[in-house]
Formats: C-alpha cells, structure tokens, sequence
C-alpha cells in the first residue's frame, strides 16, 4: 500500500496532488499518513505558499532576515497566550500592532502601487481589529501615532515633518476610514522620499570644504521648483511639458547664473534650512484632512 | 477631418419584384430606398455610414443639382458593392460601413437626393435592410490651436559662456530637481474624496459626526 502511494503523485500532474491524498485517506482508513497529507493538515503548505508570495512581491535585500521577521509576526496573530497566563496589557498589544502594521506597510515601496495598497489594507484591518477592551475600528490617535512613528523611522528631521503631520492627523477620538488612512500613509512615504531626494540635492548644491550652500544658488533652485509647480490653466501634457522645459539642465543653468551674478553672496544656507524650505513646497500641495 | 450629419429623411424601402407582390411566394430580393434633403440645399457630401442587415451588395444612384433648368439625370456612384462576401453566410451581415467621396464613382459636388439599391440574393435571409443610415458632408477646418506662448518663441540657446567653476553640476541638479517635481505632482493629484466628516469653527469642533470614543 505504501508503495502504491508514494508511485501515485509521480503520475497524476500536481493538481491531482490533493486527490491521491483523498484517496489514500479513505483507502488507508487508521494507516500511517503520507508526508503529503500531514503538511497539508498542520496547514504548512498554504503558509509556506503564503510565506514565499510575500518574499516574490516585497525582494527584500536579506531574504532569511525577512522570513524570520515574517514568520515572527505569524506567531503573533494567533491568539497570544492560548488563554494560558495573564494577557499582556492594553498598551503593550498596541505597540505589538502599531510595529506589525509598519512592518507591513514597509513591505512595499510607495511606487509599486498594487502592493502598497494591498499592504495598507492589511495594515489597517491589522489596526482595526476589535480585541477584548478594544472596539473595532481605527481610532485617530493610533494613526497619528503611526504617522509619527513612520516619519521618525524614516530619518527626517522633526521641523521638516511637522507641518505635514499638522495637516494630515487625525483628532484622538475620530474613526479613521481606509481611503483616509492609506492617503495619510502614502503622502508620508512620499515626503521621506521627497526629503531624501532634497537631501541629495543639497549635497549636489553644498560647497565640498564647509557643508553649507551658497543662499543664491540653493535658492534659486528652490525658487524654479516653485515656479514649475504653480498650476497652469493648460491641460495635464502640456503642463508638464512646460515644468520639463523650466527644470531641464540649460534653464537651471541659466537661473543659477543669474542668481550668482547677479548679487553679491550672503549668509549660507545650512541643510536645515533647505530641507525645511523644500519640505515646504511640497507640504502645500497637500491637501488637509477634513 | 471633421464632418457634419446632414439630416435626411429616408423613405420606407420598396421591395422591387416581378409579378404582384401579395400573391406570390417569393421573398423579394431587390429592395430600394431613396432618401431625400428637404430642408438642405444641395450639398458635396463627404460618407455614408450605415449598420448592415443582411444586405449582399449595395448600389447608390445620385441625383445631382443642376445649375440649368434641365432635369437632373440620376448617375450611378457605386455599383454593386460587397458587403456579404458570401450571401449565404454570416460574414459582414450586421457590420457597420463606412463609405466615403473618394469610393464613388461619380463626382458628388451637388447631391439633392440618393436612392441605395440593396440586394440580397440567397434566400436563407427572411428580411434584409441598411439601418442607423447617415449622411455627413465636409466640416469646417479644425480650427488652429493656441499654442502656449513657450513653445511658439522658442528661447534662444544661451550657452553660459564659463560657467563659474563653483556652481554644481546643471544636469544632475535638474535630474534631481525633477524627481522632486514629480513626487509633488504624483501627491498633488492623489487626493481621497472621502471625509473625515469634521465640522470645524475657529479650531474647536461645532458637531461630530464621527467621533470615536
């Protein structure tokens, strides 16, 4: 019996994998169990599956470091303590949450679009579930606290972040919708993006011996960025046809020359206040909650 | 190239048969229908579109206006055109036409009526027509777009003739610059509809409608 069944699989195509274990079960009522058959009903299978396919979409850099974080999580979705010992505390389920919906949120860059979004999803159900002196639902100061925590994670500076936290929190006690929350997410990813970018753009600008910028040229270029983004009455295409032809090489040139020509240098601008002042420009366009 | 729909009226067909049409058996398989301009002046007229019913092949006769007194002769501007390539089949049966000037025959300058042929030869069919028929004529020129005024005064290339040697790299500065544009962008177009559903007087709440306590 036992070597009809290990010769069955190599048969049948793997889709016929569940029905020689169905068959094998009926026929070998109280005999050993395939190696098939138990994976199958620990229900390791469908998790290793569901493992791998987070592996594919995400392409972390350290693939076992990924998994082991992964596999810790699992752990802790199923019910914590299996009703052995005291329940850990309120405040410490939280934190448990918050870090297990930033490690989702993570998974994913903001530009691939399909998979941030699934992942927010995750996130937010994972946030929103009820426990046992927790109602169901995303209450504002959770969220505001998770947007904190990802603008901190992300390395930016506090003053650079907070009008953009200003504008998109929550009040403590309001219920936080998916469309609100996977806007306020999303924006945040984008401006540490946007920070980092500002960040390269200042070394660009940044004189090598000191680690400050000439003020005329960092704000020149700050001044064309500006201009490239105030809104046009043309249509999309050509709107964007006309911020390319403003911030291309030979026009940004043409404004840094002018600036360093045309005045006499002034205070340096320090880091700080480029990123700020960037930070700034992108804030604006955000729209506020409410 | 715009166009313009003529309005038309289209008389009922008229099935073309030898004999007398109540008592014989036969379907007919010749059908005619003309389609007048009574509220147009004679036109050059620019396509036909129609949706095909079973119609085998398609004839259009055309009656020009003539500046004499002489009575306009009836000319023939296609003939015997193929809709179905097999009659008997399916193929072609309910498609949609489109027929333009340069396929006639005839020069279509002054068109004061039409008649279209219709004929189905196989006798698998028990009715066939042209439906949704429509007559445009030439439309104006598009009109000339507003260029914005930058691509139409071109700037001239100023080369910056030394740049100084303490000014960083344009190209990178603009690659850089540009990334920045397009986050900005990317946030400014993604915005939720939904609301939060606060009601805010000088910073303090006037109502709740979501609260969550």
């Amino acid at each position: 019996m036992a070597t009809v069944e290990k010769r069955r699989p190599t048969v049948i195509p793997p889709a016929g994998f569940t029905d020689s274990g169905r068959q094998s079960v009926s026929q070998a009522a109280g005999a050993t169990e395939s190696e098939e058959d138990f994976l199958r009903q620990v229900g390791v299978t469908e998790m290793l599956r569901a493992a791998l396919l987070k592996v594919l979409e995400a392409r972390p850099e350290e693939p076992i470091a990924f998994l082991a974080h992964y596999f810790e999580n699992m752990g802790l979705r199923s019910p914590v303590n299996g009703g052995a010992g005291e329940p850990p505390g309120q405040l410490l389920l939280q934190q448990q949450r918050l870090g297990r919906a930033l490690w989702h949120l993570r998974l994913a860059h903001h530009s691939q679009r399909a998979a941030f979004n699934s992942n927010v999803t995750v996130a937010y159900e994972c946030l929103s579930a009820g426990g046992r002196r927790k109602r169901p639902g995303l209450d504002g100061r959770t969220y505001s606290e998770l947007l904190r925590r990802i603008c901190r994670d992300g390395r930016a500076p506090e003053e650079v972040v907070a009008p953009l936290l200003r504008k998109v929190q929550c009040r403590d006690h309001e219920a936080v919708p998916l469309s609100v929350f996977r806007a306020g997410t999303l924006t945040c990813f984008v401006l540490l993006e946007f920070v980092a970018r500002a960040g390269a753009l200042f070394q660009l600008l940044q004189d090598p011996a000191a680690a400050v910028a000439d003020r005329r040229v960092g704000q020149a270029v700050l001044d064309t960025l500006e201009g490239a983004l105030q809104a046009s009455d043309a249509a999309a295409p050509a709107r964007f046809l006309e911020a390319g032809s403003r911030l291309g090489p030979d026009s940004l040139a043409l404004a840094l020359d002018r600036a360093v020509g045309g005045r006499r240098p002034s205070a340096p601008m320090t880091r700080e206040e480029f990123l700020e002042r960037a930070a700034a420009l992108f804030i604006a366009k955000v729209k506020p909650v409410g | 190239m715009s166009r313009i729909l003529v309005p038309c009226h289209v008389k009922g067909t008229v099935a073309l048969q030898v004999g007398d049409v109540r008592t014989s058996q036969g379907r007919p398989g010749v059908l005619v229908i003309d389609v007048t301009f009574p509220s147009v002046a004679p036109f050059e007229l620019q396509e036909i579109t129609f949706k095909n019913y079973y119609t085998a092949f398609l004839s259009i006769r055309v009656r020009q206006h003539t500046s004499a007194h002489t009575t306009a002769k009836w000319l023939t501007c296609l003939r015997d055109y193929c809709l179905m390539p097999d009659p008997h089949s399916e193929e072609g049966a309910q498609e949609y036409v489109s027929l333009f000037k340069h396929q006639m025959l005839c020069d279509m300058a002054r068109v004061s009526e039409l008649r279209l042929i219709l004929r189905q030869p196989s006798p698998l069919w028990l009715s066939f027509t042209v439906e949704e028929l429509q007559i445009y004529q030439q439309g104006p020129k598009s009109p000339s777009m507003t260029f914005p005024k930058w691509l139409s005064h071109p700037v001239p290339c100023e080369q910056p003739a030394l740049l100084c040697e303490s000014l960083p790299d344009p190209s990178r500065v603009s690659s850089e610059v540009q990334q920045m544009w397009a986050l900005t962008e990317m946030i400014r177009a993604s915005h939720t509809s939904a609301r939060i559903g606060r009601f805010d007087v000088d910073g303090c709440y006037d109502l709740n409608l979501l609260s969550y306590t």
